[in-house]
């Protein structure tokens, strides 16, 4: 037997980036708000300074089964515990552009999203003066149109004027990186210090992490948080058109039914998508809003490549951001591909490496062993010099999100992962790793390398799209199929472009949250 | 926009202050619980909850040959350690490499790999390579996509080498070697158990 609650107003399924933005409009709109969080409870004590034990914000279990050629990083990409990905997230907050709005329209190719730049500007203004943002929004010339930052750009070291000179002696802009960090004092939070823990989490507030922004504006309308809730079915009505709650399971094993007026999944990607399929009833035997055979499909991740140079100058690499200083977006234009691939790249340069861990020095050269690794490290530490490529990947039917036949400790079957970079995407990847060699040598290497095919952010697998039989949610993040039910987060996107999700994330979030609220029956 | 010199006072100050290298973990002695670094530890040849002898002795070779200096970092007792601890808590970064749990099993699995493979490249057991062979071995084994049986032996090589690094690089004592400033903002406690 389940044990039965009271009904909810609203209960949103995840306390992440997505989340967090949920619950504050939907509770500062006056609503009855319950967030359940699969992780355990986490406060901003909890964040240690320390690589080794940042890896306890990371995905751990369920295990995700994983497919095909390429892999996603499940467990790098995804978080657990208060706050979810959002707590080890960089903090680089770029737009997506007019065009990734539009592929189809424009250049027949990908996806249409069901509304164009214009209508998400406002949410990302609107974001962007709530968690105070920093950046030089004339300096970046790729910029779609959008209010000025608040404050002024992050810390330039010598990390990042070193390498953006490499950039300007090819004729490619730099511009500081926008950034969810702040520079000065804002709304009671200190600026960073440039630290460069920002994947432990940022125990002081200045990367706007949801423990620091929006968890607590929730709250403090009246939202309630319940750790260590287990959720895995969405509940319909008998005629399968309504969302009426979701079911979850304690930590003990205990089966609890939470009902609620709307249900909002913001459980990552792949719990998203695990959720729905996990949620099939007799009026919708493939899964909750899965009538399109869509649910799990287009599912996307970013191709990314570091690269390395070793100079005679003392960079400083340990100053800043985890995310970087600067950015450059020449490659954002969807057919300046050399090589003719379609999608867009961009650089995040200089970001802090620490000694260990995937980002750090070490792995910079992972075939180099025994003391020539430590003659390695001393030189590193102060002479590394790093950026990294992010390119777009193609949303393909074939990349997907499936339910695998093993289960987890509640007998719900896990995640199962197919998934392959798409060819352009690939071969955007191979111009990228080219390119930054070429960078680093004229920014005065003395050697210069990439790194392997990484994969960051993991987008798709619910999508947004006007036509029900061609996409999962609505243009509000409404399931097609069924009524009162949402979706939060990046498992929205129907395409990737090539910038970090946080930022459009958030302003995904606050959207449809709003239209929530001012639709509420 | 300059640095803060007051801020770096500040962290090179709390640095220094430091005496362990605050990579303290629960370990268990005669059914008590002490914490102590994996250092520490392995000075004091606290017993194992999940390797024997020869897992310990093989592990600790393959270490020194990767990253000298990692057994007496104690290398074995964080990874035997985090052998018991559950997977979402995990600091093994086996986890970033979406190695399924147990981890112990892909550890056992690695180990035995690695025999197998020092006997068919080798033609003889790890622990009788001397220094000179032993890089040659894991010259071999270390090139992307080495495979033994099925088995992933280049990641497991990467999870090696990467938890010796942990253990000697990734904390205060490490940062101090490398003359970087640790900076942080909190210090993992030493309360914590894992």
């Amino acid at each position: 037997m389940a044990k039965i609650l009271d009904a909810v107003d609203a209960v949103v399924v995840g306390s992440g980036a997505a989340g967090s933005v949920y619950a504050s409009v939907l509770a500062e709109g006056g609503k009855d708000v319950l967030v359940l969080e699969r992780g355990g409870e986490r406060k901003l004590t909890d964040l240690y300074s320390s690589q080794i034990w940042a890896r306890r914000l990371k995905w751990g279990s369920p295990h995700v089964e994983e497919q095909g050629p390429d892999s996603i990083w499940p467990n790098f990409n995804a978080g657990h515990g208060t706050g979810g990905a959002a707590m080890h997230h960089f903090a680089v907050w770029p737009r997506y552009h007019e065009e990734d709005f539009l592929e189809q329209t424009l250049y027949k190719r990908s996806l249409d999203w069901p509304f164009e730049y214009d209508a998400l500007r406002p949410f990302y203004d609107q974001v962007q003066s709530d968690v105070g943002m920093s950046g030089d929004a004339e300096q970046e010339t790729w910029r779609p149109p959008g209010d000025p930052y608040p404050m002024p750009p992050v810390l330039v070291s010598n990390h990042g004027r070193v390498l953006a000179g490499g950039f300007a002696a090819l004729n490619m802009h730099t511009a500081p990186i926008p950034m969810a960090i702040l520079t000065e004092t804002y709304n009671g939070r200190p600026p960073c210090i440039w630290d460069g823990w920002c994947d432990a989490g940022c125990p002081i507030g200045a990367l706007a992490n949801p423990l620091v922004v929006y968890l607590p504006r929730a709250q403090q309308a009246g939202a309630r948080l319940q750790s260590n809730a287990h959720v895995t079915r969405v509940l319909t009505d008998d005629s399968g058109r309504h969302a009426t709650g979701v079911e979850y399971f304690t930590v003990d094993g205990e089966r609890v039914i939470q009902p609620a007026d709307v249900v909002v999944l913001c459980a990552f990607t792949f719990e998203n998508v695990r959720i729905l399929l996990n949620s099939r009833n007799k009026n919708h035997p493939d899964g909750l809003g899965n009538s399109s055979q869509l649910l799990g499909r287009f599912l996307m991740c970013h191709p990314s490549v570091m690269v390395h140079g070793m100079f005679d100058e003392e960079m400083e690499n340990y100053l800043g951001t985890n995310g970087g200083q600067l950015l450059c977006q020449d490659g954002y234009d969807k057919q300046s591909d050399p090589g003719g691939a379609f999608g867009s790249s961009q650089w995040l340069i200089g970001y802090t490496v620490k000694p260990n861990d995937l980002l750090g020095i070490s792995m910079s050269r992972p075939d180099i062993f025994g003391e020539e690794l430590h003659e390695f490290m001393r030189e590193g530490a102060h002479h590394l010099g790093s950026m990294v490529a992010i390119v777009e990947d193609q949303p393909m039917l074939e990349n997907r999100i499936e339910l695998s036949e093993n289960t987890d400790k509640f007998g719900v079957p896990r995640a199962k992962v197919f998934y392959q970079t798409s060819s352009e995407g690939r071969k955007l990847w191979r111009t990228a790793a080219a390119q930054g060699v070429d960078i680093m040598k004229a920014a005065g290497a003395r050697e210069a390398w990439h790194g392997p095919q990484a994969g960051q952010h993991i987008m798709g697998g619910t999508i947004l799209g006007e036509d029900p039989s061609k996409s999962v949610l609505d243009a509000h993040a409404q399931s097609h199929d069924v009524a009162d039910l949402y979706v939060g987060g990046p498992s929205v996107f129907p395409t990737s472009s090539c910038v970090n999700p946080t930022f459009t994330a958030h302003a995904m979030a606050m959207k449809s949250a709003q239209h929530i609220v001012e639709n509420w029956k | 926009m300059t640095i803060s010199k007051q801020n770096i006072t500040r962290r090179t100050f709390v640095d220094r202050a430091l005496k362990g290298s605050l990579l303290s973990l629960s370990f268990k002695v005669g059914g008590s619980a002490l914490l102590m670094t994996p250092r520490e530890a392995r000075a004091k040849e606290l017993p194992l909850q999940h390797l024997d002898a020869d897992q310990t002795g093989l592990l600790e070779r393959l270490g020194e040959g990767i990253v000298p200096g990692s057994a007496d970092s104690g290398l074995v007792h964080f990874i035997d350690h985090q052998f018991g601890v559950e997977p979402d808590d995990c600091m093994l970064i086996a986890k970033f490499f979406q190695v399924e749990p147990p981890y112990k099993d892909f550890y056992l699995g690695g180990l035995s790999a690695m025999a197998t493979a020092a006997e068919q490249n080798m033609g003889k057991p790890i622990d009788t390579l001397d220094e000179s062979e032993l890089k040659q071995f894991i010259q071999q084994i270390s090139k992307p996509g080495t495979m033994v049986d099925g088995y992933p032996l280049f990641l497991f090589y990467l999870c090696l080498r990467s938890d010796g690094v942990d253990v000697v690089y990734g904390t205060p004592e490490g940062f101090r070697k490398l003359n970087v400033p640790y900076m942080a903002h909190i210090l993992p406690p030493e309360g914590w158990n894992g």
